[in-house]
């Protein structure tokens, strides 16, 4: 007894979802009618490379609000672990990888001191956050004796300005890697969901009916490839979008699929429940501030890269953008909710918007204002939805 | 209180009819039938039957515990054996809920002895308790609703191949129990959120046989429950018993305690304060034990009826 649901019954009942993909179409249809270039090939790798270390930030964001906690320290621990790997690599003249992984091992050690605080001390994350929003970008300042630093230069500087796989298989005016990595995307992405209503079907479960079904998959394969073409045709893969590809899927597997993962909706949902049932509190707290910390080392090294230098002031307010990205992509604020594909979409939301504000020459006050109400109208129909559905 | 003991009264002779429809519906499988006392189960979820009928699984020995000056529990005995359950009654304050606290390792005690299948044993953590054989529902927070019923189900015992859970063995497993239990939930990936309370209920108690327990202790199982409702949750506890579990009812209500248990213990002000037959037990017997009108020299009793 396979139930097909319509079209509306489907939108109504993911409405929290498919509102997100649809106010994003929304936006990007209403800045590309507003400004011509807006979808040249040349602005969306622009978009790509101008906001990674967000949408990097909001990945560990999103596990740590659905966690129930926050993180206010990322951006200090950008500007900590960019101005690590620069002292390393343009002072001292050490090798690229050297600035890297010192970079990452400082997030990892920023990641384990909060994690102490707040899941072994019991002290909120909010404070202990704050405080090292604080203490890390005292840090920040002290390691850069307060100057700037640049440039990097060379291996550093490509990685978030590259396009290392550019002409890898050739082609007259589009590279051919390009367009065969997002071919491959696009099966991958098929098959696993036609593996997916399989699988529901199997179990007597709600699916689509088939031509809405496949005219789902063939729009987004659509819309994907057409992306992959303009990439292909400007400047080919930038490094820093496989790199996010590989950190997105990556992610998505450990918080869907992984014990971990579990976890930490688990403890978001239900601490007591959570806690009685034998699930490990403080070690899955402790590990979610822990891989926040990497994932801002790895932020911190992107930025440093992009800008091909570090600055005492460098990633301020970047935990803002990753909170509100984590929120405007469906995450609840009293934690248990929350996808990682979720706050992808809220931070490039956010990219888009910032970008194509500043092709139309919209004043930086403004864009403020803009985002500041865009992210309390999300919230605001998310509390709306769940009245909704709890009415219901 | 007047209205409430008088609600009830009219909702036990509903139950019993309910109660008596629904163990028919146990028809399929073998070890069905009935819910008489001795059936013996075929081994669905009950690997733990191996153990013998009469040795007991749970026994409590001389337990005491104390939080400050108060004397929450004073050398206080129970027994639980394979295909029993064991009613632990008592006004507010009387211990019950310490004493389930400390089965499942929540609470540690400060003195006496805990016996699991004839070897002493120490719970430091519920985990361990579990380990042990004992699974509980906790009263108030036994479930997260931002999840699905299978994952609420496998909560902290998740099937997992390295790192990554087995979702597809979790998911049969789940729906294995659920039908042990002949319980109405719709599908296992539901989440929680749009369940009833009955049925989350029901998920809770379905938690308890993951990982094959011998023992489940249930702490106020019926008290937010509608009437159709906690007819539904006696019966999943008559069919634990079935399944060959001891199992610890903690209640309020002494009309979903009689209707269900084999065997009553009363506790007052942390003391045992008379064990009954709960065939044969009166409302009044039982309230005056409870309230203090008699005062049941424990030894005796309990060996009585051992």
């Amino acid at each position: 007894m396979t139930a097909i649901a319509g079209f509306r019954e489907m939108v109504t009942r993911n409405l929290r979802q498919s509102g997100i993909f649809v106010a994003f179409l929304v936006i990007v249809a209403l800045f590309s009618f507003l400004n011509s270039n807006f979808l040249s090939p040349g602005n969306l790798t622009n978009i790509v490379l101008q906001y990674s270390y967000i949408l990097i930030l909001a990945i560990g964001m999103v596990m740590v609000i659905v966690l129930g906690q926050i993180d206010l320290s990322v951006g200090s621990v950008v500007a900590l672990t960019g101005a690590v790997s620069a002292v390393l690599v343009i002072r001292h003249g050490q090798p690229w990888w050297v600035g890297v992984l010192a970079a990452l091992a400082v997030g990892v050690v920023v990641g384990m001191w909060q994690g102490f605080w707040v899941a072994y001390v019991g002290i909120p994350g909010f404070i202990v956050t704050l405080a090292g929003m604080l203490l890390f970008r005292g840090l920040a300042q002290r390691v850069l004796d307060n100057v700037s630093l640049s440039p990097f230069g060379g291996t550093y500087y490509d990685i978030a300005n590259g396009f290392s796989t550019n002409g890898l298989l050739g082609g007259y005016g589009v590279d051919v890697f390009t367009l065969v990595i997002f071919g491959i995307a696009v099966v991958g992405f098929g098959v696993s969901q036609w593996r997916t209503r399989m699988g529901r079907i199997a179990y007597q479960q709600v699916v689509e009916a088939l031509p809405l079904f496949v005219l789902k998959l063939v729009a987004i394969a659509a819309v994907v490839m057409w992306f992959g073409y303009q990439l292909a045709q400007s400047r080919g893969l930038p490094n820093i979008l496989i790199v996010l590809a590989v950190l997105i899927l990556a992610y998505s597997v450990i918080t869907q699929r992984s014990v971990f993962g579990r976890h930490i909706y688990a403890i978001g949902g239900n601490l007591n429940a959570a806690q009685l049932s034998g699930v490990k509190v403080r070690q899955v707290t402790f590990w979610t501030f822990v891989n926040m910390g990497l994932l801002a080392g790895v932020a911190g090294v992107v930025f440093s890269s992009r800008m091909n230098g570090a600055q005492p002031g460098a990633g301020n307010m970047f935990e803002l953008d990753a909170i509100a990205a984590a929120f405007i992509g469906g995450a609840s604020t009293t934690g248990g909710v929350g996808r990682v594909t979720g706050a992808m979409t809220g931070a490039l939301i956010m990219a888009v918007m910032s970008n194509g504000m500043q092709l139309m020459g919209v004043p930086q006050s403004v864009q403020q204002m803009v985002k500041g109400l865009v992210l309390l109208l999300a919230v605001a129909f998310d509390v709306w939805n769940k009245r909704r559905a709890e009415a219901r | 209180m007047p209205g409430r003991a008088s609600a009830s009264t009219s909702v036990r002779a509903d139950r019993r009819v309910a109660g008596s429809k629904v163990a028919d519906r146990f028809d399929g499988p073998p070890g069905g039938g009935k819910t008489g006392r001795d059936v013996r189960d075929e081994g669905q979820v009950g690997e733990a039957v191996g153990v013998g009928r009469r040795a007991p699984v749970l026994s409590v020995q001389q337990v005491s515990k104390r939080f400050g000056a108060v004397e929450a529990l004073v050398g206080v005995d129970l027994v639980v054996r394979p295909h029993e359950v064991v009613a632990l009654v008592g006004d507010n304050g009387a211990g019950k809920s310490t004493l389930a606290k400390i089965i499942s390792g929540v609470l540690q005690p400060d003195a006496g002895l805990l016996e699991i299948g004839g070897e002493p044993v120490a719970l430091p953590s519920p985990s361990d308790a579990h380990q042990a054989g004992v699974a509980t529902v906790f009263q108030d927070y036994a479930l997260c609703e931002n999840l699905d019923v299978t994952a609420n189900l496998f909560l902290g015992r998740e099937l997992r191949e390295r790192t990554l859970m087995r979702e597809g063995e979790m998911e049969r497993v789940a729906r294995r129990i659920l039908h042990d239990l002949s319980s109405r939930i719709p599908a296992v990936r539901t989440p929680v959120s749009h369940l009833s309370a009955g049925q989350r209920q029901t998920v809770a108690i379905a938690r308890t046989l993951i990982g094959s327990p011998r023992l489940v202790v249930l702490d106020e199982p019926t008290a937010a429950l509608s009437v159709a409702h906690t007819a539904e949750i006696l019966t999943h506890i008559e069919r634990l018993r079935e399944l060959g579990l001891g199992v610890v009812l903690i209640s309020h209500n002494l009309n979903d305690v009689r209707a269900v248990s084999d065997r009553i213990e009363v506790l007052r002000h942390g003391r045992n304060n008379g064990s009954f037959d709960a065939r044969h037990v009166s409302q009044e017997e039982l309230l005056a034990a409870i309230t203090g009108a008699t005062q049941v020299a424990t030894s005796s009793t309990s060996d009585a009826l051992l």
